[in-house]
């Protein structure tokens, strides 16, 4: 197998930045997903925590490694470029019902040249993938949205936006977990809870998480 | 063996401020869950409260932003108040003991803008993913209230002597604040790297835990389309409108902005402390 050019940079003096694919899809998905398992099976020394992006992957070292980091840097490129992606087995299937009243389901349509009506079949057709989580806490970047329903954020984010908001950002389509200020296109709302302090258990947290990075999202319409 | 002695309640919030929330020195660990690490925005002031009583410098403190707190001390208390100056009625920077029924108020800001106070043992607080940091935004843990009674935990260190309490920094004259290159550097153009650190650069208003705008002469930004990446604290963000936002404790932990560069984490708790109005330099590191 070929190595893959994996890029690197610091990012401050005790975190690096890698970069390991061009677009964000699902073979970029993958590959985040094989250098997590990997750092996990072989974490480098002084490593606090790891945070994949759609085509990157930020490490963060407590500050005792600090004067290892440039020789760690290359390293670590050369370890990620080898890593072989595996697809995924079987996805947990998380069903989300939505009620499709928001604000921006106008504006959504205007963009594609659609009826709000077609608006929100397009939004239910897929199933997405959870590609990361980020933002705050809980809030899922799902990919899969239909190329006819992708629209820009606002210029100027919204000061507040209501938790359980269904969103489409760009290519991404999204839920905000808790009130917040936001710039994506509100087109809906859920009642499900995405993230909640209280599910988690000792040694469990990541219950308090009802979507993880790699689950598959089905929406479908909220009884009325 | 002695059972553990129970948390005792110290003080009462009779006023909260502008704000007033329980703080420790964060929890990182859980940024891809999209949860940033929080923490005392001042860390060395927090850190330095902790020390001088006695504490881990890990503990839980009270951070109160600018002025208008007033605390009720419900019983005979080793505490310590350290980072901005808001006139109390306690002195900065050193141990003391306050009895019950005493007062401390912070009636008006006049340099700096986070306040700490650590009480001997620490305060007990709700610890969620490692660390007691309230982040109300996103869901963790509430911002304090009128009436909130604080336990602390029993005391087991031993109060550092009042020489070695460190020189309290002077918040209306920060250093030049020292910034590595970002992610983006290289995309952004050679005038642009230039005049961010050429430049005086104001704190804007529009300035809390999640981040501090700027104010000056904008940038010519990065011209590339980014996909969202994650973002640390301390990050020197610049959108569009070429003013540079700078992410602190509460930040998002992925963005889209290019980034030009990112704080020293030492020189975080210094920018923390620039109240809006108050000009900042940069000092461009490696």
């Amino acid at each position: 197998m070929i190595p893959r050019v994996v890029n690197w940079q610091p990012y401050g003096p005790d975190a690096l930045m890698f970069e390991f694919a061009e677009r964000a899809d699902e073979a970029a998905f993958l590959r985040a997903r094989a250098i997590a398992a990997e750092l996990e099976r072989r974490p480098p020394p002084g490593l606090v925590e790891f945070v994949p992006g759609f085509v990157t992957l930020l490490l963060v070292f407590d500050s005792a490694q600090r004067a290892r980091l440039p020789t760690l840097g290359p390293a670590l490129a050369k370890r990620f470029g080898t890593v072989k992606p595996q697809p995924l087995s079987a996805p947990v299937l998380k069903t989300i019902p939505v009620t499709y009243d928001g604000p921006d389901l106008p504006r959504v349509a205007e963009a594609s040249g659609l009826t709000v009506g077609q608006v929100v079949a397009l939004h239910l057709a897929p199933t997405y993938r959870v590609y990361l989580l980020g933002f705050a806490p809980g809030f899922p970047y799902l990919g899969g949205l239909d190329a006819r329903l992708r629209t820009p954020r606002h210029a100027s984010p919204r000061p507040r936006v209501p938790a359980g908001s269904v969103a489409i950002g760009g290519e991404h389509t999204g839920i905000y977990p808790a009130a917040s200020p936001g710039g994506w296109n509100l087109i809906g709302r859920t009642s499900v809870v995405l993230f909640d302090p209280a599910r988690g258990t000792p040694g469990g947290e990541d219950a308090m998480f009802f979507l993880q990075p790699g689950d598959a999202v089905k929406f479908v319409p909220a009884a009325a | 063996m002695n059972p553990p002695a129970p948390a005792q309640p110290v003080l009462e919030l009779v006023a909260p401020g502008l704000l007033a929330s329980l703080q420790d020195q964060g929890r990182p660990g859980w940024r891809r869950f999209g949860v940033p690490a929080s923490g005392a925005m001042d860390d060395h002031a927090a850190a330095e409260a902790n020390r001088l009583v006695g504490n881990a410098t890990t503990a839980p403190v009270l951070e109160l932003l600018l002025q208008g707190a007033r605390l009720r001390v419900l019983r005979d208390t080793i505490l310590a108040v350290t980072g901005a100056n808001a006139d109390a009625n306690v002195p900065l920077g050193a141990r003391i003991t306050v009895p019950a029924g005493g007062h401390i108020e912070f009636p008006r800001n006049r340099t700096g803008v986070w306040s700490y106070v650590a009480v001997a043992g620490g305060f007990v607080g709700v610890p969620l993913l490692g660390s007691v940091s309230a982040y109300p935004r996103g869901g963790i843990g509430r911002a304090l209230a009128a009436g909130d009674v604080l336990c602390a935990a029993p005391s087991r260190g031993k109060p550092l002597p009042d020489s070695a309490a460190g020189i309290p920094r002077d918040h209306s004259v920060p250093p030049p604040l020292r910034v590595w290159p970002g992610p983006q550097w290289e995309a952004f153009p050679a005038a642009s790297r230039a005049a961010c650190f050429a430049r005086p650069w104001t704190v804007s208003s529009q300035s809390d835990r999640v981040g501090y705008r700027l104010a000056g002469e904008p940038l010519e930004p990065a011209r590339l389309q980014l996909l969202s990446e994650p973002v640390l604290p301390g990050t020197i963000q610049v959108p569009e409108s070429g003013l540079p936002i700078v992410t602190m404790r509460d930040g998002p932990t992925v963005g889209g902005y290019p980034k030009l560069g990112v704080l020293d984490p030492a020189d975080i708790s210094w920018l923390a402390q620039c109240r809006p109005g108050q000009a900042v330099r940069f000092q461009l590191m490696a």
